[in-house]
């Protein structure tokens, strides 16, 4: 199971790569993998502010349609629109090609209520 | 100039309506159910056929074992579950359930299997040493088997269903009309009479139908009645959903209040308990099951 230590994570299996104040978002491989064959990404946020905890998209697999929750507050800036011909990329690469939106962050003292490495590790008992 | 949007027929024919929205799997619960299957070395149904409740089942500490090994004689075309020439036949089996059971603390266990149509007993003596050896190491916990047919081998589905199981499940999946191409292997009425022998050997009954396959209305009533006619007490109707791209593809999907029809004409037509929506799998619930009047 690949977890990055340079990520941080959500108990809904979100990750995000946080780069001054922009930001990069993905599921993790754990969630790909338990979704199975991702056959879709939902993403009706562009533009939008959405708050932490709130969802931005969904992503639906063969058997399962599940949400995506906002690691933090901010503006989703783009989506990764490669996604919509070839949605299996979240699946090869959750980390790399399969990220899913880009935001702006809007309040960076939420980035204290993420979950390192280690402790996303924990929570999927790994 | 416009850019139109461009919606293919199979695009919009795979997304799958809102009512089918889960949650992914967290919490301690969860890895807890993980450890316990991964060290035991068992195999689940929730994972072998890539079930969309696992996440809400293992998150409240509770799987379907699936014994007798993770490949089947059979090859349905709605099931994820690897077909072939199995190799597994592990007699320390039924020992590694009742000791995961146990330490799960699982007031409700549900075991199922693979089709093992090469044995000549079809497995009965696993299924059965599982179910003694489960009962001997957790007094307390109740036990449903779903257990496959037995080919029409009597002696073996009754050794299947004597260990002292609760509730004693065979699932006819579809309406007979499509058995050809759901359950190859099987037949329509060869299930029904395994279920009224069940019945008739003074067991619990259940069975379960996928709906969206192409079956009519009136095609589920008529199953519905013929299991009534063969002593069937409980049945579950949930969505068929295509556990992976290379098989059947869902015909429809059913709406919720088509569900909840479904579970009245059932009670009506003398079922003596239903459990009918979206996401409902054999094993959901399965807990409110036992306590089914006979």
């Amino acid at each position: 199971m690949n977890i990055p230590q340079d990520l941080k994570y959500t108990k809904d299996h979100e990750w995000i790569k946080i780069e001054g104040g922009s930001a990069t978002i993905g599921i993790t491989d754990f969630a790909q993998n338990e979704l199975g064959d991702i056959v879709y990404v939902d993403i009706s946020s562009v533009g939008q502010d959405v708050k932490q905890h709130e969802v931005f998209g969904t992503v639906e697999a063969v058997k399962t349609v599940s949400d995506l929750y906002m690691p933090v507050s901010g503006k989703v800036t783009e989506f990764n629109k490669s996604l919509e011909s070839a949605p299996q990329k979240v699946n090869n690469d959750p980390y790399g090609e399969g990220w899913m939106v880009k935001v702006s962050v809007s309040n960076a003292s939420e980035i204290s209520d993420l979950l390192s490495a280690d402790q996303y590790k924990e929570l999927i008992g790994k | 100039m416009i850019e139109l949007p461009v919606i293919s027929k199979e695009e919009t024919k795979r997304r799958k309506p809102d009512w089918l929205r889960v949650k992914l799997p967290i919490g301690p619960e969860y890895a807890k159910v993980r450890k316990l299957v991964d060290e035991h070395k068992l195999h689940t149904i929730c994972e072998s056929g890539n079930c969309p409740n696992m996440g809400e089942c293992w998150g409240e500490g509770t799987a379907t074992f699936m014994i007798l090994g993770n490949v089947c004689t059979r090859s349905c075309t709605f099931c994820a579950v690897a077909t072939g020439r199995p190799t597994e036949y592990d007699a320390d089996e039924p020992a590694r359930v009742a000791e995961a059971i146990k330490l799960m603390g699982v007031k409700h266990a549900v075991i199922t299997s693979v089709n093992r149509d090469e044995l000549k007993d079809r497995g009965a003596e696993i299924w059965y040493q599982t179910v003694v050896q489960t009962k001997a190491a957790s007094p307390q916990t109740t036990i449903e088997t779903l257990i496959p047919d037995t080919k029409g081998n009597w002696d073996a589905l009754y050794h299947m269903i004597e260990g002292g199981q609760e509730v004693v499940s065979h699932n006819m999946e579809t309406v007979g009309r499509l058995y050809r191409m759901v359950r190859p292997q099987a037949k329509y009425d060869r299930s029904l009479e395994q279920i009224k022998r069940t019945r008739e050997a003074g067991k619990r009954t259940k069975s379960g139908i996928m709906l969206g396959v192409g079956e009519t209305k009136e095609e589920v009533f008529k199953a519905m009645d013929d299991l009534v006619e063969n002593g069937l007490m409980i049945l579950t109707l949930g969505q068929y959903l295509q556990p992976t791209k290379m098989h059947l593809e869902v015909a429809e999907f059913i709406h919720p209040e088509v569900f909840a029809m479904y579970k009245e004409e059932g009670l009506k037509r003398g079922l003596k308990y239903v459990e009918s929506g979206p996401l409902v799998r054999s094993s959901y619930h399965a807990e409110r099951h036992v306590q089914v009047p006979f």
